[in-house]
């Protein structure tokens, strides 16, 4: 908030600084895909545009896989964790001990990412044999193969990693809904669900929208506990980390560091022009309808 | 408990707690059918407790809600034959005026023709014809207001609940609200219970007043009867401006006890209360019947000496401040112009007094 007898130069400096900073953030970003569209890939003094690299890479049946493996892993973590973070979110509004539950449900954010990954191997691995031993005892093999390593292990770490920030996006957005009209919508005859649905859902949309797009985003960019615990199949980051690992950056790598950087700001591009655009728009419909107010 | 087909709501022994405390203690009280029905008390006190019961947004700790004659007390809010307007920011913002009224209708699934018709009829009697498109944040905070009625009194349930709906109001349109839901309740004629703190509103609307506090009713009565007469002195320190003198029973007889305030005895019909001698007791004295005396009072009168300390204008009256000889200050309130409102001279003795039968004793 400016008064008006602020310095016009210290709003122009405020803005400067903040573009510098979001500059010096994106800026290794956007020269790597700036690199990815060179013929002859990085450090070279010749800059020939070229989509080859993205061609080698969407033509590589690997990669393409492991590309498939992380959009299941990622539309999975939608559906498991959505969800799970929106009664989380409805929990932290009901309970009083609310510096407990945000602890709590926050609380993977602060265990690092090859800590986390390799304690819930270690976890599954002893929950895998547990069953193993199941089977053994009641002479079956019903709980054969529960908790190997594989999709539902790399998508429970996953749900793990995710869900604080899903929480919190949210409860970010829940946060200006007020409970007076769930029971207003109660109070007309709405059953919770009908309150819930056709109230409370449609107010707090776009956070569950954004949520949808960061776990997109998040499935994306995870790779250490995916590594640990994924089994058989690979991720599109698992790929690129292990191509840098063991055969260093190529044009290849470039172009696939290019794919994830350009499919994060994509989504996250897309949910802020649309929250923009639907601001306007509804600013521009108040304003067509709007006549003098009065008192009463 | 009593069951009649006129009692349109019956509270009995109903409690409230949040863990270790007790919101609501134990009360029993009930509705005639088409009764506006104010429940007045201090913040804090669990009158929104108490009508949050009876809408069935909380489930009692103890005791049951009857709606007429029916035990509803198990029941969800949706399952009860009541509707519910709210203090605020309870419109549906992302619908218009006319879908917020029609929402409850299309639960229903009443058919489109008739959600027409009647959400139509509904604005019109609240007064907001022609605003059927606009959005919630478009209406000012009266107009909000008269939307939640519609939209509850579009379902022609026979029981509306009103939390505090008028306290974000300014004063003026307050007022002219008041009149607005009493005019509404005339015409629909079904059972109204408003919660508010503000006396002056629940004596201009209700037929029938409940004065709770601490979890507790107080009191019970006709709007006259809790300001005129007031039973308890939580009432008579609560509402209207009275004066409440703290004494003991000196004397009892043909149903007059005279109280010993330390610095003047004064007589007070006992009305049926058993006052004992020696008993302490309280009395109170609305602020419009005590008088400065001038001159030799009328032997009806009851009469104390005093200290004049100072005059406030409000307006339409002035409050004279007097000081007793115990150090209690109380009001004697006047209409400005009247030729009671001479002002004297701060310090100067006096003597104040009220008409013999006007003054309430109270035992509790």
């Amino acid at each position: 908030m400016y008064d008006d007898f602020a310095n016009p130069w210290n709003i122009r400096l405020k803005w400067l600084y903040l573009l510098g900073v979001v500059f010096a953030l994106l800026m290794p970003v956007f020269y790597t895909i700036y690199i990815s569209f060179n013929q002859h890939g990085f450090g070279a003094r010749i800059y020939e545009f070229t989509f080859d690299w993205y061609r080698v890479v969407l033509g590589d049946t690997l990669l393409v896989v492991s590309l498939k493996w992380t959009v299941y892993l990622a539309l999975a973590a939608i559906a498991l964790t959505i969800p799970m973070a929106l009664l989380s979110a409805k929990f932290y509004k009901r309970t009083r001990r609310k510096v407990a539950f945000v602890a709590l449900m926050l609380s993977p954010l602060f265990v690092p990412a090859d800590i986390m990954g390799s304690s819930l191997l270690v976890f599954f691995k002893n929950l895998a044999n547990g069953f193993v031993w199941l089977d053994e005892a009641l002479g079956v093999y019903w709980f054969d193969g529960w908790f190997d390593l594989g999709f539902l292990t790399a998508l429970i770490g996953q749900v793990i990693y995710v869900h604080p920030y899903a929480f919190i996006v949210i409860l970010i957005t829940m946060s200006r809904y007020r409970v007076q009209q769930t029971e207003a919508a109660r109070a007309c005859g709405a059953t919770a669900w009908q309150a819930f649905w056709q109230v409370e859902f449609p107010q707090i949309r776009v956070g569950v929208f954004s949520s949808c797009a960061f776990v997109t985003i998040l499935s994306f960019n995870e790779a250490v506990r995916t590594a640990l615990l994924k089994g058989g199949f690979d991720t599109f980051s698992n790929v690129l980390v292990a191509q840098m690992l063991n055969i260093g950056m190529s044009g290849e790598s470039y172009a696939m560091a290019g794919i994830m950087s350009i499919v994060s700001m994509l989504v996250i591009g897309s949910v802020i022009v649309f929250t923009l655009l639907r601001t306007e728009r509804l600013e521009r419909r108040a304003r067509a309808m709007a006549e003098p107010v009065m008192s009463s | 408990m009593t069951q009649s087909s006129d009692i349109a709501v019956e509270v009995a022994d109903l409690a409230k707690n949040y863990g270790p405390v007790r919101a609501l203690n134990s009360v029993s009280f009930s509705i005639e059918s088409g009764q506006y029905y104010a429940l007045l008390g201090p913040s804090g006190g669990g009158k929104t407790t108490l009508l949050r019961l009876i809408g069935g947004f909380l489930r009692p700790s103890a005791g049951r809600v009857y709606l007429h004659g029916e035990d509803v007390s198990h029941l969800p809010p949706n399952r009860r034959p009541t509707s519910m307007v709210f203090q605020n920011y309870a419109l549906f913002p992302h619908m218009n005026v006319e879908r917020n009224v029609a929402y409850g209708l299309k639960l229903l699934k009443a058919p489109p023709g008739e959600i027409r018709d009647k959400v139509e009829r509904m604005l019109a009697m609240v007064g907001l014809e022609g605003y059927n498109r606009r959005m919630p944040h478009e209406l000012s905070g009266g107009q909000q207001q008269r939307v939640q009625l519609a939209r509850s009194l579009v379902l022609e349930r026979d029981i509306l609940l009103l939390d505090e709906p008028l306290a974000s109001l300014d004063a003026k349109l307050r007022k002219d609200m008041c009149l607005e839901l009493k005019r509404i309740q005339e015409k629909v004629g079904i059972t109204f219970i408003h919660v508010t703190h503000n006396q002056e509103e629940a004596l201009t609307v209700a037929d029938r007043i409940a004065i709770i506090a601490d979890g507790e009713l107080v009191e019970e009565g006709t709007a006259r009867d809790i300001y005129e007469t007031p039973q308890k002195r939580f009432t008579a320190e609560f509402i209207g401006d009275n004066n409440v003198l703290d004494g003991i029973v000196s004397d009892i007889s043909d149903g007059r006890v005279t109280v010993d305030l330390g610095f003047a005895s004064v007589e007070v019909p006992s009305h049926g209360l058993a006052a004992a001698k020696g008993n302490g007791v309280a009395l109170s004295v609305r602020s419009e019947l005590l008088r400065i005396v001038d001159g030799e009072p009328d032997a009806s009168w009851q009469v104390m000496p005093a200290t004049y300390v100072e005059a406030i204008y409000l307006g339409l009256t002035i409050s004279h401040l007097v000081r007793l000889p115990d150090g209690t200050e109380i009001v004697a309130r006047v209409i400005s112009g009247e030729p009671s409102d001479e002002v004297f001279e701060s310090g100067r003795d006096v003597t104040v007094g009220w008409p013999g039968d006007r003054a309430r004793l109270h035992i509790a």
